[in-house]
């Protein structure tokens, strides 16, 4: 190495000099190339070096030929196998292209896509690999030049030393190398193209042409969802406006609170047309959930703890009247004798006696523990039960063979009276849970009681708050229970008006042909109709309601505010009732206020019935109501009656044996009478 | 010159001398190149030839000729069904010298010849036919303690006639194969019979001429049993052999149904001999798959034994041999 090469060896790369990739004379790819070329010229017979004649030249061609040979037995087997994993290629593509399967399956196919390739690899390589004779090309170069082995007569004596050659020998491997420009191992072995290449052919043309392929995806697109708002008629919303403001009003508990301004904005979204039905429903469906949760066993437990309460303190004649209160669940009334029997014990002068005293303190203190004592009871039965239940559950397994259908028995009956005691254990921690500030006080009070009477009064005041604190939140509970009953009337009315109340005003429609006594169109016989009538002259006429077709009529009892002179309203023929016909249309009876005798209706007149022709053209009965009803119209009058009216109906619905299919109906039309303000 | 230079010129000699025997034996046998060729190899390779075919072919004629050309001893056996032993190896007598004096002396038989023609060798017993077996393997005959040497060559012919069977006694397998080729002398052709016709009804009758000494004749001999076979080759003729038996590696369908027993490792060398001779008659220095493929049907119709369903189904061995040919390849690891 020169001096400056060497320095510029040595020297460190300047850091604004330009990276230039380094030289290399041989990379692998041009070796392997090389190699490729030099392996096909080889296999087709043309040779870059060596004599073209002699026994060399025989050796070589015979190679050649050799090689040539096992390039044709592995083409040819290539050919015949190659359709194998194509045609898997092909239908795996397919099965990619058009099912889109997921990368699960991609990868299932590509493994599956392993065992034909193996199998061509395998029986390809035995052909490649397999062993053949050693002159086999030669062989082949005789046969296919008509020599007569001669070429492979020569080389097969060359191989032998020359000292063993006979002088037949050596004639024989003469005549054999002069025949080395001869032979053309090319011609004698043709490397043939098989018929399988055509498959081949059009196998890769398929698969090539299916990759290049791209299958269009015909996907269901939905419909673009489009927000069809939930409706309700401004009158409903009104009302529902109304009903959140009066529970709003009546209301401080802040719990209900919430559950009302949740109504109430419900209420709002859906007048402001912002929810579907679906979302109408869910929220709805939430705030019922809300409500109602806890809501029944709560009190449950808690009326459970104070009946408790009130069997301790009945033992004491000074309690008795604030135990009478509790097992009655007055809460007012029981807050009110606790505050007088403070008052008691604060005054001196009608302090009670000692006895009387030791008496309420004994009440005061078990009272104060039923609920605690009640969880424990509870708890110990459940934990005999437990045992119990463990020792059958070890019987039966020790007589499996034997007949346990005993013991099954008493399993089964042990894991119902397990869940039952779980209820009430429940049920206890809840009912403990209420009462542990009133509990807390009745013990300080019975503790306080003989040392220092005031201080115990003031202890029962407390407890009296407590009270008054639970009596409180029975209201704010009854509250919630009327909301509750709100949202399922209006839960009721949303399924009734159906998807996104288009039908709203067409049912309306039906309603005020029901209510004028037309049949609506499938309503079957006239009289199904629904209808109202009254049936004059009695005193407690029945009012008959029927909805639907076939339907069952109801008879609602109601009050007769004018006795003998009962209107009876037309009842047009269908729907009108049971008896509307029945009806002459005018009172018999006669009130006693008016002066002058009754009107002799069995006097020599002549009856003369005037009456219009009903022609259904009128104005209906319920059209009439409707118009009472409606804001500027409504008198103090209407008012009374409707209030009347409403009353009954509700304790109708409440105590009588109404299907609650009809109450909806009997609530709705009040609904749609009711005055408007 | 070399080794190699003289052995060309010996191959060269060769085929001059068969040249010239083939051109004498044609002036009188008409056709037939293929058992001349056939009886000559016998001949060079040391061995004998059965010849088969109908009354009226030629064939005394073929080894009369033959024994002509090459100016060798001839013998010629009628084998007849009471023909004995002593009457084709000779026997002892009493003979009375000039002295008076009498011995016992040993007179030869017509076994005791260069050629010997066994015609119709089938009507004879077992007995005498297998008098036939040592001079034909061993090139000697013992009587009594003594045992007579046969000249070289020796060379026996023998011949039968397949319809007539009865009152035949088909050769047992033990003599069979002690035949190098069997040949089957074919009908004559339409212009083959004319020739024939011109050349017997005339009153010309074809002499022969001897071509060869029978130092040559031995020399010729030498020079087969020196022509080199290349291994592939003698794998090739070993691998005939084990196709001919029924159990054999690469033995096709045919074999494995209608042969009951392939042939002997005689078979084997009677190819390749064959083959050699086949060699020299071309003009090469070694012997081919194609020789020894042309030599196999002559080599083993006689010694592949058919089963008793290849009997029933009428498979000529020929046809066996033919299935082994087509089916093995030449070369095999």
């Amino acid at each position: 190495m020169s001096g400056r090469r060497r320095r510029a060896a040595e020297e460190p790369p300047r850091p604004d000099a330009p990276m230039l990739p380094k030289a290399r004379f041989f990379e692998p790819v041009h070796v392997a190339v090389l190699a490729a070329v030099l392996g096909a010229l080889r296999v087709l017979n043309l040779s870059l070096m060596g004599p073209r004649h002699g026994i060399g030249a025989l050796e070589r061609a015979a190679r050649r030929a050799g090689r040539r040979l096992r390039a044709a037995a592995v083409f040819s087997r290539l050919m015949l196998l190659l359709p194998l994993p194509l045609s898997y290629a092909v239908v795996a593509l397919a099965l990619v292209k058009v099912l889109r399967l997921g990368a699960t399956g991609e990868r299932c196919l590509l493994l599956g896509g392993s065992v034909p390739l193996l199998v061509l690899l395998v029986l390809v390589g035995r052909v490649l690999f397999a062993r053949r004779h050693p002159l086999h090309g030669s062989i082949v170069l005789d046969q296919f030049h008509g020599l007569h082995d001669r070429v492979t007569s020569a080389l097969t004596f060359s191989r032998v030393p020359e000292s063993e050659r006979t002088a037949l020998m050596q004639a024989a491997i003469e005549d054999g190398a002069s025949l080395a420009d001869q032979v053309d191992p090319s011609r004698a072995v043709p490397i043939p193209v098989p018929r399988e290449a055509l498959l081949v052919a059009v196998l890769s043309l398929g698969l090539v042409g299916l990759s290049l392929l791209e299958v269009r995806q015909y996907r269901q697109v939905p419909p673009p969802t489009t927000f069809e708002p939930m409706s309700m008629s401004a009158d409903d919303i009104e009302l529902f406006r109304d009903v959140a403001k009066e529970l709003a009003a009546k209301n401080d508990d802040p719990n209900a609170l919430v559950a009302v301004r949740r109504f109430n904005q419900l209420i709002e979204d859906i007048a402001q047309h912002r929810l579907d039905r679906h979302e109408v429903f869910q929220r709805m469906g939430e705030l019922e959930r809300d409500l109602k949760d806890n809501l029944e066993l709560d009190r449950d437990a808690r009326d459970e703890g104070l009946k408790g309460l009130a069997r301790e303190l009945e033992k004491s004649g000074l309690s008795k009247p604030a135990a009478t209160a509790f097992d009655e669940k007055r809460l007012a009334d029981a807050e009110k004798a606790l505050r007088e029997l403070a008052e008691r014990l604060k005054k001196k002068e009608s302090r009670p006696s000692a006895a009387e005293l030791d008496k309420l303190r004994q009440a005061l203190e078990k009272a104060s523990r039923t609920t605690e004592e009640r969880a424990k009871n509870i708890d110990e039965r459940r934990r005999e039960l437990a045992e119990e239940h463990k020792s059958l559950l070890k019987k039966k397994r020790e007589q499996a063979d034997a007949g346990t259908s005993d013991v099954d028995k008493k399993l089964a009956d042990n894991e119902r009276r397990l869940e039952h005691l779980d209820r009430e254990k429940d049920r206890a921690a809840r009912g403990h849970k209420q009462l542990s500030e009133l509990d807390k006080q009745l013990a300080e009070a019975a503790r306080d009681l003989m040392r220092d009477a005031g201080q115990s009064a003031r202890d029962l005041e407390q407890g009296a708050q407590d009270i008054n604190r639970m009596a409180k939140q029975e209201t704010s509970e009854e509250q919630k229970k009327e909301l509750l009953r709100k949202l399922q009337e209006m839960r009721e009315l949303m399924r009734q008006q159906g998807k996104g109340g288009k039908d709203q005003l067409q049912r309306l429609q039906k309603f005020a042909e029901r209510a004028r006594g037309q049949s609506g169109a499938g309503q079957g016989k006239p009289s199904d109709g629904q209808g109202e009538g009254q049936q004059g002259g009695k005193k407690d006429g029945p009012l008959r309601l029927g909805s639907g077709p076939g339907s069952v009529s109801v008879e609602v009892p109601m009050p007769v505010t004018q006795s003998g002179s009962g209107v009876g309203q037309s009842g047009d023929k269908p729907g009108d009732g049971t008896e509307p016909g029945a009806s002459p249309g005018y009172g018999t009876g006669h009130d006693p206020k008016l002066t002058g005798d009754a009107t002799d209706l069995k006097g020599k007149t002549r009856d003369v019935t005037a009456a219009g022709a009903d022609t259904g053209q009128g104005t209906a009965s319920s059209q009439v109501i409707y118009g009472a009803a409606e804001r500027g119209f409504v008198g103090r009058g209407y008012k009374q009656v409707f209030t009347d009216y409403e009353t009954v109906a509700e304790r109708a619905l409440t105590q009588d044996q109404i299907p609650a299919g009809y109450r909806f109906y009997v609530r709705r039309y009040f609904q749609l009478i009711r005055p408007r303000d | 010159m070399t080794d190699a230079d003289q052995a060309r010129e010996q191959v060269v000699e060769f085929q001059k001398r068969i040249g010239a025997l083939r051109e004498e034996i044609g002036r009188v046998i008409v056709g037939n190149r293929d058992v001349i060729d056939g009886v000559l190899s016998c001949m060079l390779g040391s061995s004998h030839a059965l010849l088969e075919g109908v009354p009226g072919l030629g064939k005394t004629m073929l080894v009369r000729t033959l024994a002509g050309v090459l100016g060798l001893e001839f013998s010629r056996i009628q084998f007849t069904p009471d023909l004995m032993p002593a009457d084709i190896i000779g026997t002892v007598v009493l003979d009375e010298g000039a002295t008076g004096a009498r011995s016992l002396e040993f007179r030869r038989g017509p076994i005791f010849a260069n050629i010997v023609l066994a015609d119709e060798v089938n009507r004879a017993t077992p007995k005498t036919q297998s008098a036939l077996l040592e001079a034909m393997q061993e090139h000697r005959v013992t009587v009594g303690r003594t045992t007579h040497v046969i000249d070289e060559p020796y060379f026996v012919l023998a011949t039968q006639n397949p319809l007539e069977m009865e009152g035949t006694y088909p050769l047992p397998e033990a003599q069979l194969d002690r035949f190098f080729f069997k040949l089957h002398v074919p009908f004559p052709s339409r212009d083959e019979l004319h020739q024939i016709i011109d050349r017997t009804t005339t009153a010309e009758h074809a002499e022969v001429k001897r071509v060869l000494t029978r130092e040559q004749i031995l020399e010729m001999q030498a020079l087969v049993r020196r022509v080199p076979v290349a291994r592939h080759v003698q794998d090739y003729a070993i691998r005939v052999l084990q196709a001919t038996h029924p159990n054999g590696e690469e033995a096709p369908d045919l074999v494995k149904r209608f042969v009951r027993t392939g042939a002997s490792p005689r078979g084997a060398q009677a190819m390749l001999l064959g083959a050699k001779v086949r060699a020299l008659f071309d003009g090469r220095f070694a012997a081919s798959i194609e020789d020894v493929k042309a030599t196999a049907e002559s080599a083993l119709r006689h010694r592949v034994l058919l089963s008793f369903e290849g009997e029933a189904e009428g498979v000529a061995p020929d046809r066996v041999i033919g299935e082994i040919l087509k089916k093995l390849p030449a070369s095999k690891e």
